[in-house]
This record gives structure tokens, sequence and C-alpha cells, in this order.
């Protein structure tokens, strides 16, 4: 289980600036709700690192853009959308990820997995 | 969930960044916290190990947002210590050794000439070794020096202890 818990940490950090901004690519998001966007997908191994640095690299690489607004009730959140920048590198990404899914796929296609119960 | 926020403000406050921005940041990491807490999410859930290393956390968040000087390099981290080491050591045994010098009171040595040559004929200059027992300015000079060196060298591990606090255990 810790191996298969790495595995997925390790994967997931290749990818996860593109899975933020697709989750923003929806509709924009501030952290925490980015976090439960995640989650709702399966995605809840996030935890193992945090998304707030990464974040803050895609703003300083101009690949989001920021703004303030009130949440439901709360106190006022930063908001993140994809920039123009952003949404080029999502679709590039993307890509980059299916042509190397593809591949992987093709080498672990053949392995027939049994699980002992 | 509060004391976490704390630690990272006083982070960025070392780390130099602006009070503006550690507000915001401050105040954005409150606000997540406090809803995920309110839906039963922990803060370990929401940040992961950093949750149990909020210095490393606001440093790391920091220097990707840019708004910091890059970490230095372990390797440097490491050269830094090793230099400071020999450097103290050296103005150590210097000062030692000028202290026994002056201390001992062993006969001081100095070369000087002395002679004469009387119409051409007569004794070479020769070489004459003097003793005193009166300290000699080297040793003097060599303890001021080694002492100065001894104060640098304090004074730089004092600030190397300010940019490099230890962290408290369970952090």
């Amino acid at each position: 289980m810790a191996v298969s818990s790495t595995r997925g940490t390790e994967l997931l950090r290749g990818v996860l600036d593109l899975c933020l901004l697709a989750v923003i690519d929806e509709g924009p998001a501030y952290g925490y709700e980015m976090t439960k966007r995640l989650r709702e997908r399966g995605l809840s191994f996030v935890g193992e690192g945090s998304i707030y640095p990464l974040l803050g690299r895609l703003e300083r690489d101009g690949l989001v853009e920021t703004y303030r607004a009130a949440s439901n009730g709360g106190p006022p959140r930063k908001y993140y959308r994809p920039s123009s920048a952003g949404r080029i590198a999502l679709a590039l990404g993307v890509s980059e990820w299916r042509a190397a899914r593809d591949a992987v796929d093709a080498v672990l296609a053949p392995v027939k997995v049994e699980v002992a119960t | 969930m509060t004391d976490f926020v704390e630690q990272c403000r006083r982070e960025w406050k070392r780390l130099g960044v602006s009070d503006p921005l550690a507000e915001e940041m401050a105040a954005d990491l409150a606000s997540d916290l406090s809803e995920a807490e309110a839906e039963g999410v922990s803060a370990e859930e929401l940040l992961g190990m950093s949750a149990f290393d909020p210095p490393s956390f606001a440093a790391s968040w920091a220097a990707e947002r840019g708004i910091i000087p890059e970490q230095p390099s372990p390797t440097n981290a490491r050269r830094r210590p090793l230099f400071l080491m020999a450097f103290t050591g050296v103005a150590a045994i210097a000062l030692v050794v000028a202290a026994g010098l002056l201390l001992t009171g062993e006969p001081k040595l100095t070369l000087a000439t002395s002679g004469t040559r009387a119409g051409g004929i007569g004794p070479l200059p020769r070489s004459v070794v003097h003793s005193t027992s009166a300290p000699d300015p080297v040793e003097w000079i060599l303890l001021v020096l080694a002492v100065i060196a001894l104060g640098f060298a304090a004074w730089l591990w004092s600030a190397r202890a300010r940019s490099h606090p230890p962290t408290a255990p369970g952090q």
C-alpha cells in the first residue's frame, strides 16, 4: 500500500500543475476549492504535498491570473484562473500526458494482474 | 491552525517577504484552513506533510512565487561552516601561541649585525645573537590580530545562527 501511495504521489507530482490548470479552467477557484475539485475526481492523495507552492509557481510563470472576490459569505478570497499562456500550456501538457499515457499503456497492457484476496 | 499560520508569518518575515504579500498569503491560508476545518478536513489532508513543517512550507511557497531569493544549495550551506570552523580554529591557535609566548617570558631572540672594519683590515661584520626578555612587538601584534580574528569569527557565527535558527522539536 505504501509503495502504491508513493507511486501515485510521484505520478501526480509530474502532472499536478496540469490538473490545477484544468480545474480552474472549468471556473475560477481559490486554493481550498481546487483541492476539493481534485478530491471529487479521486485525487485525494494530493494532500501528500501541497498545492500552494505550485500555485505560486504558476502565478510567477504567468500561467494563471488572480483576483480577489468575496466567497460564499466568507472573507474575500484569492481566485485563480488560467491566463492565455496557461491555456496554451494546458493544451500542450494534456497532449504530452496523453502520448505518455498511451505509450505506457502499450507496454503495460499485456500484463495480467492477479490480485490475491 | 492559527499557530500554523503564525509560524508561516514569522518565517516570511525572517525571509524578508514584504508585509503586504505575507499578509495576503497568511489570510488566504487561514481562510482555507478554517473552511477545511469546518468541513471536517484536517490540515494534514489539505497540506500533506507540510502541515508538520510550517517554516519549510512557508519558505517553499514564497520561493516558488519568486518573492524571496532561491534558498542556498546544500553544498554552499555545508561549505560555509567548514570555512568558518577552519577560520575560527586558526584564530584560536594564533591567540594561544601569542599568549603563550608573552606569558612564558621565554627569551626573545633578535638578530643584529655589529663589527667594525678599520683601514680595510679588521674583523668582518658578524652576526651576533642578542637575547632579551622584553616582549617583542611581534607577539603583541599577533595577539591583537588573533583577538580581532576571533571577534570576527564570533560575529560570523552569530549571523549564521540568526539566519539558520534551530528547528524546534516536533515541527
